[in-house]
């Protein structure tokens, strides 16, 4: 049975790779079983691991103590009147909700989380307290974060002083993309390691295992 | 110069053909390439090896199945390396894609390896809660409403690891594999609010975003990728060998292995480069002296 799982995941597999031979039926199919299984299996997570413990079961076994979670969970269901062309326009108040909570986190957490962090690591000791090399690496972060903000600073023109900081904001960009890319391609080499070890290990190799257990 | 006109107009599918053999080949000959350790897989590293037995690591499993070849060998050595220092494990996962699923996965993989560890007493799961942000910061008051039940379907005051923690501060550290955001919200908002320290183990496309995040202190360790997870099983395996039978087990793939293979092909490719660029040049070369 373990052997009969292993042949289907690995047949999708090559399905999903036979792709970059040329588009095809196998490809397709393996595509939309994909989304397909993506999302029962995100509906049965909700349902399973969140709806019934969080709504359903508080209500079912104390209601008086727990009725006050029919608040959220009316504002969630209201946003499916959006699919009534009569009340569609309730759906707005759930989604008014909804979006005024995640504007107010994200701007405290941007601020409080991102912003003041950054700014405040990037006020470093240009002295050789730091030792040498600790005032190089603080040289070179105060001279790469000045340069490319200079570089998206389009109120003055480029050019004398401010277009040579920008240029040199420009090889701090193209250094940070280089970096971002390199990992990039070691991220997608990984996914194939995973896959071709999987085939060559789970399946061919668990095969022909399986086979000698046979014989 | 007729190779040069040959390889521009080669048909990419023979470099994906390249590609494949040369993960393949790896794969079947291990080569065993040695493996350095840089100060951000350390960091976590020592971070967890300073822990006693009371101490309660929060493991967020927040990726899924199409990122495992890079979170699985991270999560599975973190995993045991608090299992081998008897810390205490929380585990949950706030990713809805399969992030549970991952956490039970690599939970049955890791405790083959540990048959004294006790549910309930040495660790517990949590599963998934939808909420996202929402989620994280309503832990920072009580985890016990958050999560009514465990996995499981235990209620949490039954569990009795989790009779004592409460709150992030009942918790030395937090580590998140995660595949998209939700690994910066622990830096940038669970950090940034309750003050509790935070390492995540992302996948190599992001790990460029966290090195932010590390050198503004908000993380005390990064594990980038694929390379990161083999930098962490290096520092397991030598700290504990009883660990590295787990780590020689016929089948079972863990990132050391998967480094030859990256090895092989990050070579190929920049051959790929080099290739393409003289071969461009020369191309551009040729086309101006053909304009003279």
């Amino acid at each position: 049975m373990n052997l009969l799982g292993i042949w289907i995941a690995s047949f999708l597999t090559l399905c999903i790779f036979s792709f970059l031979y040329k588009d095809n039926p196998f490809f397709r199919f393996a595509e939309s079983l994909f989304a397909g299984v993506s999302l029962g299996y995100y509906i049965g997570q909700e349902a399973d691991q969140t709806i019934r413990p969080n709504l359903i079961e508080p209500l079912r076994t104390n209601f008086a103590g727990n009725w006050d979670l029919l608040i959220p969970a009316l504002i969630g269901v209201n946003l499916y009147t959006r699919y009534i062309p009569k009340a569609n326009w309730w759906a707005r108040w759930s989604l008014a909700i909804y979006v005024g909570y995640y504007v107010g986190v994200n701007m405290v957490q941007k601020l409080h989380g991102e912003v003041l962090p950054q700014m405040q690591s990037t006020v470093v000791p240009l002295s050789l307290s730091a030792g040498p090399m600790g005032l190089l690496n603080n040289l070179i972060l105060i001279a790469g974060v000045l340069s490319v903000l200079i570089y998206f600073f389009f109120s003055l023109e480029h050019k004398g002083a401010v277009g040579l900081t920008s240029r040199v904001g420009i090889w701090f960009l193209m250094l940070g993309f280089g970096a971002a890319f390199g990992y990039t391609v070691m991220g997608r080499v990984s996914l194939l390691i995973g896959r071709l070890n999987y085939l060559i290990t789970q399946w061919a190799m668990g095969t022909v295992d399986a086979l000698g257990r046979l014989l | 110069m007729d190779w040069l006109n040959r390889l521009m107009a080669l048909d990419r599918r023979w470099i994906f053909l390249l590609v494949a053999i040369g993960t393949a080949l790896p794969i079947i000959f291990p080569i065993g390439f040695k493996v350095s350790v840089t100060p951000p897989a350390k960091a976590l590293f020592d971070r967890i090896e300073q822990m006693g037995p009371d101490d309660v690591v929060l493991l967020s499993f927040d990726y899924g199945p199409s990122t495992a070849p890079e979170n699985d060998p991270m999560a599975d050595a973190v995993l045991r390396h608090c299992f081998s220092k008897r810390v205490k494990v929380v585990l949950l996962s706030l990713f809805p894609i399969g992030g549970v699923t991952m956490a039970d996965q690599s939970l049955a993989r890791v405790l083959r390896d540990f048959p004294d560890i006790r549910r309930g007493i040495d660790y517990a799961h949590l599963g998934y809660k939808s909420g996202s942000q929402a989620t994280m910061k309503q832990m920072g008051e009580d985890i016990h409403r958050v999560f009514p039940t465990d996995r499981y379907g235990m209620a949490l005051s039954e569990v009795p690891l989790l009779q004592r923690v409460r709150t992030y501060d009942d918790m030395k550290l937090v580590v998140s594999f995660a595949t998209g955001i939700i690994g910066e919200w622990w830096a940038n908002l669970i950090n940034a609010q309750f003050h509790i320290p935070v390492a995540v183990g992302c996948t190599a496309v992001s790990a460029p975003k966290y090195y932010a995040y590390l050198q503004s202190g908000q993380m005390v360790g990064l594990l980038g990728g694929l390379k990161g997870a083999s930098e962490y099983e290096r520092l397991v395996i030598d700290r504990y060998p009883i660990v590295e039978a787990a780590y020689t087990r016929a089948g079972l793939y863990t990132a050391i292995k998967g480094m030859d293979a990256q090895t092989i092909i990050h070579t190929l490719i920049l051959l790929f480069i080099i290739m393409a660029n003289v071969a461009f040049f020369a191309g551009r070369g040729r086309a101006a002296q053909a304009k003279r």
